[in-house]
């Protein structure tokens, strides 16, 4: 071989050698970058503008495996199945504060409060919500019972309450709590309100 | 350039293309062996106080064996991978405690500080260690001070001198009558079709000298024996369709000839008791009795790993750990008791409820373990309290109606054990699957740690202590729960 093929020979093997450099290098970004998307806290912020009203939350506690009733001024918008929304909202985001009394995953929110007749509000979590929530009877137990109790507490119209996860049926919240079901306000947040 | 000069650019380019495909190709292979699943193919353990599955995983076409899996069941263990490397102290009652070390990828590593050279490598998956199927049997002996035997295509493990053998006496008449003998009780599931009865032993260890034994006998013509997928097999052969009795507090099967009609192509029996008669169209014989059976039903399994208690304790094992010692718990205050899960295996929530309602239990008690809160909650289903009666039809989502009362009894019952025991607890109605689907009197128990610190949950002690409540609180129910007829 005369020396200008060996160069050139040399020069695409270096050439190959930095590619397969490279596509390291993004693997290892791609899965650094999940990780840190992953971690990272997304808060989510109820709408700030406007007159604000007293809200009732029903935060739950896993320490003391129940809900605790707080009081915090919100900006709600008229419209009745937005308004749940927001409400909703402001509760998860007690969840996601640093130091929460009952952590859910990250970027948990609430896509869609549906109402049905008078009592019944359909309420549509995102992926994160259930995807990220903590496994266990109890953890989901709260958090179902927080939410329904929260709807009923700012709109005691609503009774009954389905929980959907990106807007279809899913069995369980995370392995256990039931999602199939209509939940009664009178039934799951009494339970665990009586444990105070 | 000239031609010959061309050609060797396009030569070196190949050259080139060929190196980035071949990089490529192990990106990846190497992806595709981190994504590797379990097979569905279990291990069955033997050992003289119990039996267990395990399951096996299957790497670059050998099987595998979790190590923490496999020794569990047989005393402490405590699994530390650290990087590629691999440590596990394992410690059997009233023996001292010995330490594995492994290393990813490498076939030698030491047990109990001796050198041990493994016929492939050791393999880490999801932070758990395992070992070649085939090299199970040295591993063990190297750890354990008594008889290892696998018989590694019919997967199946025996640790200790035992063994059930059997013996088969033709006793020719009208019918004919092969009767099978055992030493101690045995509880196959027995399948029949026309000409055959098989039976299926998975708990018992039964082994055999003879395959095949041939009869002379116008209606049983022979008897083969085979082990495979975890389990024995004896086949019994004939002319015209079989029945089988058992006899001897179950230790023997009397094998005859079924009276006409014969039974349909083929019907798989499972038999909870031993001392049930099988079907037969002979003169009706007294209805086995009802029995108290306790099942037990630890959560989630397989892929499905439940709560991480931490980066390598999954819910899944620690209840399955609990689910043991409430069995043997139940067991040894002579209670019946059964689990639903003895193996890693995925079960999904309406299997759990259609096998539980089929075993007809008298209590049954599901196991969860949970990361966060503390002490022991004892659950029953949510469900609005009405007046039905088991003997209505009540819809599947609901089924637990029925048993409300007793249920809340039976979690009292147990509230007040724990109590006793002074591990903080509370009693609490959840909408937790599958428990309203259970017809049965049914309760759910979640563990979280004893004092916030997750890494107590799976103390020995704390189990124990949980697994004594529970079936003390069971146990104290017996009688005021109705006995229900297999």
């Amino acid at each position: 071989m005369t020396r200008p093929i060996v160069v050139m020979f040399l020069v695409l093997l270096l050439i190959a050698a930095g590619l397969g450099f490279y596509a390291y290098h993004l693997k290892a970004k791609v899965a650094a970058d999940e990780q840190r998307l992953a971690q990272q806290s997304q808060m989510v912020v109820p709408p700030a503008a406007g007159p604000t009203t007293l809200v009732t939350l029903y935060v739950a506690s896993d320490e003391e495996g129940g809900l605790r009733r707080s009081q915090i001024n919100v900006a709600l918008p008229q419209e009745r199945s937005e308004r749940a929304r927001a409400v909703l909202r402001s509760l998860l985001s007690t969840y996601l504060q640093p130091g929460s009394t009952h952590p859910i995953g990250a970027g948990s929110d609430v896509r869609d409060v549906f109402l049905l007749g008078s009592d019944t509000a359909v309420v549509d979590t995102n992926a994160g919500f259930a995807d990220s929530h903590p496994s266990g009877v109890l953890a989901e137990e709260l958090t179902i019972a927080s939410v329904v109790s929260t709807l009923n507490a700012n709109d005691p119209q609503i009774t009954r309450v389905k929980i959907l996860v990106d807007g279809k049926e899913r069995d369980t919240l995370a392995g256990h709590a039931d999602l199939r079901r209509f939940y009664l306000a009178s039934g799951i947040g009494q339970v665990l309100k009586d444990t105070q | 350039m000239r031609c010959s000069q061309l050609r060797a650019v396009r030569i070196a380019a190949y050259l080139v293309v060929i190196a980035l495909l071949g990089g490529a190709s192990y990106l990846l292979h190497h992806s595709t062996v981190q994504a590797q699943t379990p097979s569905s193919t279990q291990l069955t353990v033997y050992t003289p106080q119990s039996y267990y599955t395990v399951p096996l995983l299957t790497l670059n076409g050998q099987a595998y064996v979790g190590l923490v899996e496999l020794l569990e069941p047989l005393g402490t263990v405590d699994a530390r991978p650290d990087g590629k490397k691999y440590k596990l102290k394992f410690t059997s009652p009233g023996a001292r405690e010995l330490e594995f070390q492994f290393q990813d990828g490498k076939d030698n590593g030491k047990v109990k500080g001796d050198k041990i050279k493994l016929p492939s490598i050791f393999a880490i998956q999801n932070n758990r260690g395992y070992v070649p199927l085939v090299s199970v049997s040295e591993v063990l002996s190297r750890a354990l001070s008594t008889q290892i035997r696998l018989s590694l295509n019919a997967r199946r493990l025996f640790i200790g001198n035992i063994g059930e053998r059997f013996t088969l006496d033709l006793r020719k008449g009208e019918p004919s009558k092969l009767f099978v003998s055992f030493d101690s009780q045995v509880n196959p599931t027995i399948a029949t079709e026309p000409g055959h009865i098989r039976f299926t032993f998975r708990r018992e260890p039964v082994i055999s000298g003879v395959d095949y034994t041939a009869f002379t006998d116008p209606l049983i013509t022979g008897a083969n024996f085979s082990e495979h997928d975890g389990v024995a097999e004896l086949d019994v052969t004939g002319t015209s369709a079989l029945m089988a009795n058992f006899a001897d507090g179950g230790k023997t099967i009397i094998v005859t000839g079924a009276p006409a009609p014969p039974p349909p192509p083929v019907a798989q029996l499972p038999i909870p008791q031993p001392n049930v008669p099988a079907p037969t169209a002979q003169p009706p014989k007294a209805p086995a009795g009802p029995r108290f059976l306790v099942l037990i039903d630890p959560a989630h399994g397989g892929s499905e790993i439940g709560s991480a208690i931490s980066p390598t304790l999954p819910e899944k094992d620690v209840v399955l750990t609990l689910a043991r010692k409430l069995q043997h718990e139940l067991q040894s205050r002579g209670i019946a008791a059964g689990l639903l899960r003895n193996g890693d295996i995925a079960i999904t929530l309406d299997q759990r409820a259609i096998s539980a309602n089929a075993a007809r239990p008298a209590i049954y008690v599901a196991l969860h373990a949970a990361n966060s809160g503390k002490g022991v909650h004892v659950f029953t289903a949510l469900l609005p309290a009405e007046s039905v009666s088991a003997r209505d039809f009540l819809p599947w989502e609901t089924v637990q109606t029925a048993y409300l009362d007793l249920s809340a009894s039976v979690a009292g019952s147990v509230s007040a054990e724990l109590e006793a025991r002074k591990l903080p607890n509370a009693t609490l109605a959840a909408p937790l699957r599958p428990m309203n689907n259970i017809a049965a009197p049914a309760i759910a128990i979640e563990i979280a740690s004893p004092s916030g610190d997750v890494n107590d949950i799976a103390s020995p002690a704390y189990l124990d202590q949980v697994a004594q409540s529970i079936a003390a609180g069971i146990a104290a129910m017996r009688g005021k729960i109705p006995e229900v007829r297999p």
